[in-house]
């Protein structure tokens, strides 16, 4: 496997509730990001699946330093990003950037696409030579299968995919090795999505980024990812290879979660198992103590609530080394069980 | 037929120009029939729906042509006063976004009470009780308390939840849902989904379902009918549909569902972007972006040809797209 790029351990954000206004005081907090761990390889995809208010998101924040972390670690190459300040900051922040999940909000409308594109050149001016800018903007631009003459347009004057497709360049401007993507397809029509999906892929192959793909789409991030880790309130669960995630879950949640997904084929509706999960998922404000899922998981037993579960592989699955099901896995009673038929050949 | 949509015609007025949203739409349901509308944005499919739902914003919308039959009589020629009594009682809409359809300072007790109260004059106190009813149904849990709650005291779920019980409460004949689960996640999305399927064979109503989900219209619909630029290119029985697509469009968003075997490879995407509606290309709307296009596309719209006794396809050479 590659080299380590980015090493997450240990990573929290907890929001302070409080009440009063001259006398605050701290009445609990939103555990948002509650302890995750993973590590990024040099080229690789590594998506991130979970529910809205999983924290998945909080997690791309505090990567590229938008959120400051309560506790734990992003060490990137090594250094851990997170004590960083000023010019170091500056210096890391180039290497790692976003692309957000809104094309409509995310790019100013009163801006220029080439002012849009080129403003990381106006904090990193080092990247490029002043003279040069209008150029990498135009080579930026048709990089990402835009016309070069549109630098002088506007975001309206764009459709949401082509807007997705300036947001990416602008990602792309400081040459950065890293790239978080937080939902970077969900707002697009379904025939638009495939096109960026398809840049993305090119451009990892063209530039040799790594990806942290944030989703909620098990099978877009399917198809991108060469890991996959799944959230669940404020935790990974699960962790893994995507054949391992998808064709040999081990983790309750998981197995929920894939089998929900609708099927996009009508034959397999009455050939498959469906678990509909009971009630909704906690408030991060009153985690539920031992396992977080227990609450909702139809395997839960005395033991759950008392003991949390550690994100390792689960002994009774044949410890380090036993075959695709022995992966990472934040369950006492972790076992397979395929939920994801085997699709038709078309 | 519960309700038939004949050639229906809307279009929007704006300072810009004469957006064409829905360019001929026929369509018709059947009571106990679901049937799903999938289209991409700018497809016209909610405006469609707006339009049998008599809620359509006019101005800047106009319906220029066509009927509506609900029942055998034609809604569209209806006074207001008339509509009204339809809206609610008859037939009912359930909307994608739970939270800005729901009035954040009533109780959803009064909010679900209140359809009693207006249609059919029933008591505040009664129409208490058949809220609670109502939340039973839709299996809200602790509904004898939680009907005193506020609609931000609920999650997205429960909302949607509300939504439904809303739209179910006085037994309408057909319920129009409007992409109701695009905005909740996944093991919430498919609880409410089990729910309106079982609820409507339960009450035998006719379902439309608006979505862009191919997946969810597997799920749950008897028959599709995919739009594109304010038509209906391709409708079908769902099996038939997936196993051979009589439309180039279809077979596309079809196409571009990754797929097990295509990991890594570069996924299908249909080239492109959706015509803009003040100006839909001459001829077949679809043509710009088509593999199949030849001259008479380009010129000749092509008309809802019948591929089989239940099936039709807006395509030239629909021949040649079933045969792949």
């Amino acid at each position: 496997m590659a080299e380590a790029i980015l090493e997450v351990s240990g990573l929290v954000k907890h929001y302070p509730l409080t009440r009063g206004i001259l006398f605050r005081k701290e009445t609990g907090s939103v555990r948002a990001v509650d302890g995750v761990d993973f590590t990024l390889h040099r080229g690789e995809t590594l998506g991130i699946v979970g529910e809205s208010g999983c924290g998945k998101s909080t997690v791309a924040r505090m990567l590229v330093n938008l959120e400051r972390p309560t506790a734990g670690a992003i060490r990137y190459k090594g250094e851990d990003i997170t004590r960083l300040s000023g010019r170091a900051l500056k210096a890391v922040r180039r290497n790692i950037q976003m692309v957000f999940q809104d094309p409509y909000t995310s790019l100013n409308p009163r801006m220029t696409v080439g002012d849009i594109i080129g403003e990381p050149y106006e904090i990193h001016p080092e990247a490029a030579p002043r003279g040069d800018r209008r150029k990498r903007v135009q080579e930026l631009l048709d990089v990402v299968g835009l016309n070069p003459e549109h630098i002088n347009r506007y975001p309206h004057q764009f459709s949401g995919g082509q807007r997705q497709r300036i947001g990416i360049a602008r990602g792309l401007a400081l040459r950065p090795e890293i790239i978080v993507a937080d939902e970077p397809v969900s707002a697009l029509d379904v025939s638009v999505q495939a096109q960026v999906i398809n840049l993305m892929d090119r451009l990892q192959n063209e530039f040799g980024l790594s990806y942290v793909f944030i989703a909620h789409d098990l099978s877009i991030v399917r198809h991108i990812s060469d890991r996959v880790g799944v959230m669940y309130l404020g935790r990974i669960v699960e962790i893994g290879s995507d054949a391992e995630i998808y064709d040999h879950p081990t983790h309750p949640y998981t197995q929920a979660l894939l089998s929900a997904v609708p099927v996009p084929d009508p034959e397999a509706r009455a050939h498959r198992e469906r678990i509909i999960l009971a009630g909704d998922v906690p408030s991060p404000t009153s985690v539920p103590s031992g396992c977080r899922f227990r609450t909702r998981c139809w395997k839960a037993r005395e033991r759950c609530a008392q003991e949390v579960p550690a994100l390792a592989v689960p002994s009774n699955l044949g410890g380090p080394g036993g075959g695709p099901a022995a992966h990472d896995s934040a369950c006492h009673f972790a076992e397979v069980k395929r939920v994801v038929l085997p699709e038709p050949m078309p | 037929m519960l309700l038939e949509v004949r050639d229906l015609h809307v279009e929007f007025r704006t300072r810009d120009g004469v957006a064409k949203a829905v360019n001929g739409v026929s369509y018709g349901v059947d009571s106990g029939e679901t049937l799903a509308v999938l289209g991409e944005s700018g497809s016209g499919k909610s405006v469609t729906a707006q339009a049998i739902m008599g809620i359509l914003d006019m101005p800047p919308g106009r319906i220029t042509g066509g009927e509506v039959l609900f029942q055998g009589r034609d809604l569209l020629k209806l006074k207001e006063e008339q509509r009204r009594k339809v809206r609610g009682a008859e037939m009912a809409m359930i909307f994608q976004d739970a939270l800005s359809s729901l009035n954040p300072v009533l109780t959803v007790g009064d909010q679900l009470g209140e359809m009693f109260v207006v249609h059919r004059g029933m008591s505040r106190r009664d129409a208490r009780a058949k809220a609670v009813e109502l939340m039973d149904r839709v299996r809200i849990p602790a509904a004898e308390e939680r009907v005193r709650q506020y609609p931000h005291q609920f999650s997205g779920g429960m909302r949607q939840r509300i939504m439904i019980a809303m739209a179910l409460a006085l037994e309408p004949a057909l319920i129009i849902a409007d992409e109701p689960t695009t905005a909740l996640d996944v093991t919430v999305q498919a609880q409410v989904m089990d729910l309106l399927a079982e609820l409507r064979h339960e009450y035998a109503m006719g379902l439309i379902l608006i979505t862009h989900d191919l997946g969810v219209v597997a799920d749950v619909a008897d028959r599709i009918a995919v739009m594109y630029a304010g038509r209906i290119v391709e409708t079908a029985p769902v099996h038939d549909l997936y196993k051979a697509p009589a439309h180039p469009y279809t077979r596309g968003l079809l196409d571009s569902i990754p797929r097990l075997d295509q990991k890594g490879q570069e996924l299908y995407a249909i080239k492109g972007l959706p015509p803009n509606l003040m100006d839909i290309p001459q001829g077949c709307a679809f043509h710009p972006r088509c593999p199949m296009a030849r001259d008479v596309c380009r010129t000749d719209v092509p008309p809802l040809s019948e591929v089989s006794e239940v099936r039709g396809s807006a395509c030239h050479f629909w021949r040649e797209c079933l045969n792949g």
